[in-house]
């Protein structure tokens, strides 16, 4: 069973991402925090890894720190940054820092779903 | 696993809301395993992300609140204390970057052991660091105070990360502990004796004992004990338990 770490700083989307992704079928972690989040991805063997751009606080790009940290000490995750922010310098950025895709919001549920799949297919 | 207000280290802190188990050190040298110690562990909020303390301690460390953490997680392990067999010894886990930090947790330490009827001499402490740098003269004062009021110090993970040559000079520790990578499979790979054996020679020049954790199998613990390595402590011997369950470690 594929094991998701889903990061975003907003409850209800971390509610429903996370209650749509058990349904279907996969182990699913969720957290709002950018320290929580990069302790999970440290002691925690997930699959893959759905991030938000921008998390409350005070860095601003916590999405871009997560994906690098994914890149440099689990290189068998794929990671998916999301963000209402795209432009084709971030995306750049966010490939450069480790982000296997940049998605822009917004995005159903099935879209994301359907992304999440294929790149769990392709690191088969 | 969920996150939630408790999840967040403030919430932790605030109301305290972390565990301690225990698991046994055993003694191998005589006819039956025999209790040398009770390592007490820290399991965060049950039902969170950090439960595991793996997660937990990482998380604190990179909010810089692993000084308050480690003070939450003394006071938590002293207070399970009184249902413990009675003149057991104890280790409790400590960063080298909150005795640097935090100049009074060596008192705190020892004052808290001493209050919950647990002498300062059945007390071990275990270095743990993941900092790359401390200052020397804050760190040593600290174990200065903790052995002159009769405290052991442990050093973990030797050989791995930080706890390398300069700390070991630094703690001048009573125990070396051998960490689960090094233990784990030793007795089919020479190169990890040949390690092993280097560090229990580097201990016995330093007049220290030797723990080694985590074997797989009985081969590493025969594999460990044939170099002199008597303190095994792992899942394969006992599992943690609450404290109220520990004296079933005695009737092994």
């Amino acid at each position: 069973m594929p094991r998701l770490l889903i990061v975003d700083d907003e409850e209800s989307i971390l509610f429903a991402m996370g209650r749509y992704f058990r349904s279907k079928g996969f182990e699913v972690d969720v957290t709002r925090e950018l320290e929580e989040a990069q302790a999970l991805v440290l002691n925690v063997h997930y699959d893959l890894l759905i991030a938000d751009f921008r998390l409350t606080g005070i860095h601003g790009a916590e999405g871009l720190e997560i994906v690098g940290l994914v890149r440099e000490r689990c290189p068998w995750m794929r990671s998916i940054l999301l963000t209402a922010f795209g432009t084709s310098e971030l995306e750049s950025e966010a490939v450069k820092r480790g982000a296997t895709v940049l998605l822009r919001k917004p995005k159903t549920l099935s879209e994301i779903a359907a992304v999440v799949n294929r790149l769990l297919q392709e690191s088969a | 696993m969920t996150s939630d207000v408790h999840s967040s280290l403030e919430a932790i802190l605030e109301t305290g809301a972390v565990r301690t188990v225990f698991q046994p050190v055993f003694d191998l040298s005589g006819p039956d395993p025999a209790v040398h110690l009770l390592e007490s562990l820290t399991r965060g909020p049950e039902g969170t992300n950090l439960e595991p303390a793996g997660v937990l301690f990482e998380y604190a460390r990179r909010k810089g609140g692993e000084a308050r953490l480690d003070r939450l997680c003394v006071k938590t392990a002293f207070a399970s204390v009184p249902a413990l067999p009675p003149g057991v010894r104890v280790s409790v886990n400590v960063h080298a970057s909150t005795l640097e930090r935090d100049l009074d947790f060596a008192s705190f330490l020892v004052e808290g052991a001493t209050a919950s009827g647990l002498s300062p001499a059945r007390v071990v402490v275990e270095i743990v660091e993941h900092a790359p740098s401390w200052d020397g003269p804050r760190f040593r004062k600290a174990l200065d105070t903790l052995t002159a009021s009769g405290v052991k110090i442990a050093l973990d993970d030797i050989g791995l990360g930080q706890s390398n040559y300069r700390m070991i000079l630094e703690t001048r520790p009573h125990y070396f502990k051998l960490d689960r990578f090094l233990v784990e499979g030793c007795h089919e790979d020479a190169g990890r004796k040949a390690v092993l054996d280097s560090i229990v020679r580097l201990a016995r020049a330093f007049g220290s004992s030797v723990i080694a954790e985590g074997p797989g199998c009985e081969g590493d613990i025969a594999a460990v004990r044939e170099i002199g390595v008597d303190l095994v402590q792992g899942f394969i011997l006992a599992r943690p338990a609450p404290a109220a369950a520990a004296s079933r470690f005695f009737d092994a």
